[in-house]
């Protein structure tokens, strides 16, 4: 039996009681916005995955840097593009129709 | 790594060398699918917030169930190949193939509820965002659309790259069962799952965006 097994095991459990939770949670009487809440259980479960069943610690400290890097990017990418619609103010405007 | 004698290429100094060089060229890879992968999700953030009504509106639409029992199916597969791993680093090619042959299975069940069940129903129901025919009328019909442009680009792609992983897996359990890994040299399985595992970490993100956040 390898050894790594019950880590495996016991991720998974933690895994499926994360999707429970948030499965559970998109049935409470949250306000549209609040609801982006429900994203933290996946944001975990994005992150057992990543470090048991991907193993990021393992392999030359260049593949850890790729995927800092990765990431890093990826919040630059969604900081700065979420500027505009998070931050604008639409004012609502009568638009004549020609006759 | 054992200390018996592993053959490599000649650009490398050692085995250990070759295989560290595989694993940061698979993150590398990683780290341009999360790019690609963000700028969908970037249109999330953009198309959710200046339509708010129409995309909730549409994704209560959504088959909650398919999508729930999907992503414990993606999060099973990711546990039978990570199994599957471990039997190869002990140089048990026998067991790895039937991991590799599980994690076949659950993901072609994936692709068959996605696409064979959830998708035809999408189209049944009127939900393909092209054309006159689109369930969602009025006010609300742009954001329904702009979700549904969403909805089927994400579940595509991804379903593209759920169908590259079973090739992938597939390769792998044929060089098993040709007992080509050992303790010594297991690196294609390990490079493998980590895509595999990735794949799944898309659904782990996609899950919520489009069936739980805008269910009120």
């Amino acid at each position: 039996m390898p050894p790594r097994l019950p880590r495996l095991l016991i991720a998974w459990v933690i895994l499926l009681v994360l999707l429970g939770i948030e499965f559970g949670a998109s049935f409470l009487p949250l306000a549209p916005w609040p609801r982006v809440l429900i994203l933290l259980p996946a944001l975990a479960m994005a992150a057992i995955v990543g470090v048991v069943f991907m193993e990021v610690g393992r392999g030359p400290v260049v593949a850890r840097g790729f995927a800092v890097a990765g990431l890093f990017w990826l919040l630059v990418l969604l900081g700065l593009g979420s500027m505009d619609p998070l931050t604008r103010t639409d004012y609502h405007t009568t638009v004549a129709h020609p006759e | 790594m054992s200390d018996a004698y592993v053959p490599h290429e000649f650009q490398y100094s050692s085995a250990d060398h070759q295989a560290g060089t595989a694993v940061a060229g698979m993150w590398l890879f990683l780290a341009t699918e999360v790019l690609f992968f963000g700028g969908l999700f970037l249109c999330w953030i953009y198309a959710r917030t200046q339509n708010l009504a129409g995309f909730d509106a549409a994704a209560s639409e959504t088959e909650l169930w398919i999508g729930t029992l999907n992503t414990g199916i993606l999060l099973t597969s990711s546990l039978v190949y990570s199994t599957g791993i471990a039997f190869a680093r002990v140089g048990d090619n026998r067991r790895l193939v039937q991991c590799c042959l599980g994690a076949i299975i659950l993901g072609l069940a994936f692709l068959a509820l996605k696409f064979g069940l959830e998708w035809s129903d999408d189209f049944e129901k009127h939900l393909w965002p092209v054309g006159p025919d689109f369930k969602f009328t009025g006010p609300i019909a742009g954001g329904a659309r702009l979700f549904y442009v969403f909805y089927f680009i994400g579940t595509g792609l991804h379903g593209v790259h759920m169908v590259v992983g079973v090739f992938l897996v597939a390769m792998i359990a044929w060089r098993a069962r040709r007992g080509e890994f050992s303790p010594a040299y297991a690196t294609p399985v390990e490079v493998v799952g980590m895509y595999w595992s990735f794949v799944d970490v898309v659904w782990i993100i996609l899950y919520p965006l489009i069936y739980l956040i805008g269910r009120s």
